[in-house]
C-alpha cells in the first residue's frame, strides 16, 4: 500500500491523530486547566476564598458535623434497590441507616474539607461487596460550618473530570473514549518521531515569515519535541492510572476470587480487621492519634500533616483509625498510612516500606496527579499542557492547509469538514470554558441548582463559535481557524471568521500563493 | 530555606536557557541567524557545545539542590520544555539578542 515505512507511519500519525485530535484537545486543554481545579473552585465559590488550612481537630469540628450528615437521598434511591435483599424483608429506611465509615480529606491547596459518612446496607444482597450508601459534605474547616455543596466547584467536579471523562459518564464511555485517545497519542509520539526527518537539526527551528504550511509545521514539531518528555508520560500515566480498575479490571472479573481471597487474607496478615464484630465500642480521640501519627512521621524524616482520614466500622470493637500524610515535598503520594484501634488509640500497624515496582508506580502516578507542593512546576505543567494544546491545533491547521485547496478544486467537502470541526473543538473549548466561569460570576449565588445552570450551559457556548455561522457549500479558501486565530490575512484583521467570505471561490491571488 | 530552593530554582532556570542557547549556536543555521555570517568554526563549535552540556547539566544539579530528586527530575525536563521554546522563538524574533553569549 505504501512505498515506505515512513509513508505508512505518516499515514496512521495523520488520521488517527486526526480523529483522536479532537479529544485529545480536550484532554490537553482541561488538563491544563485541571493543574489549577481547586484555585478555579476558589473562583466559582467566592465565599470559599481564605487560605487553605490543615486538617482540623477531628473531635472538635469534624464529629459534631459527620453525626448530622444525611445519607444522600439521589444515591439512596438509586443504589438501594440494587444494594437490599428484599429476601430478608423491605429496605431500611434511608435516616436509619447504620452509620459504617467516617472520612476527611483535605490538601495544602484546600481551604475547604470535604469529608463524609458511608452508611452501611443492614441486609446486603452480596455480603462481601462495598455495601455503603454515602452522604458527603464540605464545611469551612475553621468553624465546622457547612458550605453549599450544591455550589458547583467548576474546576475539580467539572473542568477535572472532564480531562480523564469528558463528563460523560454512561457506561464510562467517556473514559474508554479518552483512553483510546490517550493510547493514540503514544502512537502518534512515536510516529511523529519516525516521520520527522530532521528530529536534532529543526530542534529550535520555527520560521514565522516563512509560507503558512512551512511554519505551521515547525510551530508542530517544535511544540511536539520540546516537550516529548511531557508528553509521552503524562499519556503513558494516564492511562497506567485507570489501567488497574478500568481498562484491565481482571481484579473485578477474572481473578476476583483471588483478589477476594488476598482482600481477606491481607487483613488477617495486617492485623487491620475486615468486618465489624457486632460489639459497639466508643471512639477514643482522634486528635491524639492524627499528633501521634504526626510524631512518628517526623521520627521518620518525613514531617508532615494528616491529608486522608478514615475511621472505619464506626462504633465497633473492631473499629480502626487510618491516618495518612498529605502529599507535599514528593512526587509519588507517599501515604505512610497508620492505623489505631479506634476505641483505645493504640497502634495497630505502620504500613511497611513500599517495594520498588510500587514505589515506581507511585511516582508515575504521582507526577500525573500532582499532589505535591510545588508551584513552580505546577506552572511548567501549564506550559506543557499548553505546549501539546498548540502541538494538536498546528496540527488540524496543517491537515486542512495542506487539502484545503485540493479539495476546493475538486468541490470536496473534508477540509471543510475537518476546519469546522477543528474550529468548534479548539475555539469553541476556550469560549465555553470562559463562558462557564462568567455565568458562573453572573448568576446570583443563592440560585436553586447553580451548579446544573452552569452545566447546562457549557454545551451551547460553541454556539456563539463563529463557525456557528459558516454555513453553505461551495469551495472554501480560507480556514475557520485562521479566521479567529489571526484574523488579519487579507482582510485588514479582526473581524469573525464568518465575515471572511466563505462562499468565495479561491482567487486567481490565492491560487499563486 | 524555601529562599534557597526559589534561588537554586533561578539559577537553573537560567543555566536552562543559556545551555540551550549555546547549543543552538553550535548549530550553522542559528550560527548564521544570529552573527550573520558563515560559522562557527569547528573549535568555536566544540567549545559551544561543550558549554551548552555543562550548562544544561549544571542546570540539573540546581534542580537536585532546590528538590527531592523525584520532583528535581521532573522540574528539569520541564525546564528544557521551556528553555527549548524560548531559544527558538528567540531565534525566530529576536535573534540579535543572543549575540551577547558569544564573543564572535
Amino acid at each position: 500500500m505504501f512505498s515506505s515505512f515512513r509513508q505508512t507511519m505518516a499515514w496512521l500519525h495523520t488520521w488517527f491523530g486526526l480523529i483522536l485530535g479532537f479529544v485529545l484537545m480536550v484532554a490537553f486543554f482541561f488538563g491544563t486547566l485541571s493543574v489549577f481545579d481547586r484555585e478555579i473552585d476558589r473562583w466559582a465559590i467566592p465565599e470559599t476564598r481564605f487560605e487553605p488550612q490543615t486538617m482540623p481537630s477531628f473531635d472538635h469540628i469534624l464529629l459534631p458535623v459527620l453525626r448530622q450528615v444525611e445519607p444522600d437521598q439521589k444515591e439512596y434511591e438509586r443504589q438501594m434497590p440494587w444494594l437490599h435483599d428484599f429476601g430478608q424483608g423491605p429496605m431500611t429506611p434511608r435516616l436509619e441507616l447504620p452509620v459504617d465509615e467516617y472520612w476527611a480529606y483535605t490538601t495544602h491547596r484546600d481551604p475547604v474539607l470535604v469529608m463524609g459518612v458511608g452508611f452501611g446496607v443492614p441486609h446486603p444482597r452480596d455480603p462481601a461487596a462495598h455495601n455503603h450508601i454515602h452522604g458527603d459534605v464540605t464545611i469551612d474547616p475553621r468553624s465546622g460550618v457547612l458550605v453549599p455543596d450544591d455550589a458547583l466547584k467548576i474546576g475539580s467536579r467539572w473542568f477535572y473530570p472532564m480531562h480523564y471523562s469528558l463528563n460523560w459518564t454512561w457506561k464510562y464511555l467517556g473514559y474508554w473514549i479518552v483512553g483510546l485517545a490517550g493510547f493514540f497519542m503514544l502512537v502518534a509520539l512515536v510516529t511523529g518521531v519516525i516521520i520527522h526527518r530532521k528530529l536534532f537539526r529543526e530542534f529550535f527551528t520555527f520560521r514565522p515569515g516563512h509560507q503558512i504550511l512551512r511554519s505551521t509545521l515547525d510551530l508542530h514539531n517544535l511544540t511536539g519535541v520540546v516537550a516529548l518528555p511531557f508528553h509521552f508520560f503524562f499519556a503513558f500515566t494516564g492511562l497506567l492510572i485507570f489501567a488497574g480498575w478500568l481498562y484491565f479490571p481482571v481484579g473485578n472479573t477474572l481473578l476476583k476470587p483471588l483478589h477476594d481471597l488476598e482482600h481477606q487474607r491481607e487483613a488477617l496478615e495486617i492485623g487491620l480487621p475486615y468486618e465489624r464484630s457486632g460489639h459497639p465500642a466508643p471512639l477514643a480521640s482522634v486528635d491524639a492519634m492524627m499528633a501521634e501519627a504526626q510524631r512518628r512521621w517526623d521520627a521518620r524524616g518525613m514531617p508532615g500533616d494528616v491529608g486522608f482520614l478514615v475511621v472505619r466500622h464506626v462504633g465497633d470493637v473492631n473499629g480502626y483509625v487510618s491516618l495518612y500524610r498529605a502529599g507535599s515535598d514528593r512526587v509519588a503520594l507517599v501515604g505512610e498510612g497508620i492505623h489505631f484501634k479506634a476505641s483505645t488509640g493504640e497502634v495497630l500497624r505502620e504500613d511497611p516500606p513500599r517495594t520498588v515496582v510500587s514505589e515506581i508506580h507511585d511516582f508515575l502516578v504521582g507526577l500525573h496527579l500532582q499532589h505535591f507542593e510545588h508551584w513552580f512546576l505546577r506552572w511548567l505543567y501549564v506550559l506543557g499542557g499548553l505546549l501539546g494544546c498548540t502541538c494538536i491545533a498546528t496540527g488540524f491547521v496543517f491537515f486542512v492547509e495542506k487539502r484545503k485547496r485540493k479539495h476546493a478544486e475538486a468541490g470536496g467537502q473534508g477540509s471543510r469538514l475537518v476546519d469546522a470541526l477543528a474550529v468548534t473543538t479548539v475555539t469553541g473549548m476556550v469560549i465555553a470554558a470562559i463562558g462557564m466561569l462568567v455565568v458562573n460570576r453572573i448568576l446570583p449565588s443563592d440560585l436553586i441548582g447553580k451548579g446544573d445552570w452552569e452545566k447546562g450551559r457549557l454545551g451551547t457556548y460553541p454556539a456563539a463559535c463563529p463557525v456557528a455561522q459558516c454555513p453553505g457549500n461551495g469551495g472554501t479558501d480560507q480556514s475557520c481557524l485562521e479566521g479567529t486565530v489571526s484574523g488579519d490575512r487579507g482582510t485588514g484583521g479582526g473581524c469573525s471568521a464568518a465575515e471572511l467570505g466563505y462562499h468565495r471561490r479561491p482567487s486567481a491571488q490565492d491560487r499563486a500563493h | 530555606m524555601v529562599d534557597a530552593a526559589a534561588i537554586y530554582l533561578m539559577g537553573a532556570t537560567l543555566a536552562a536557557l543559556l545551555g540551550f542557547a549555546w547549543l543552538a549556536l553550535a548549530m550553522e543555521v542559528h550560527w548564521r541567524q544570529v552573527f550573520g555570517r558563515v560559522g562557527p568554526s569547528p573549535g568555536t563549535r566544540s567549545a559551544l557545545r561543550l558549554l551548552g552540556g555543562a550548562s544544561l547539566l549544571g542546570s540539573l544539579g540546581l534542580c537536585l539542590l532546590a528538590d527531592h530528586a523525584s520532583m528535581a527530575a521532573l522540574v528539569w525536563f520541564m525546564l528544557l520544555a521551556l528553555a527549548g521554546v524560548c531559544v527558538a522563538l528567540l531565534l525566530a524574533w529576536r535573534s540579535a539578542w543572543l549575540r551577547r553569549l558569544w564573543p564572535g
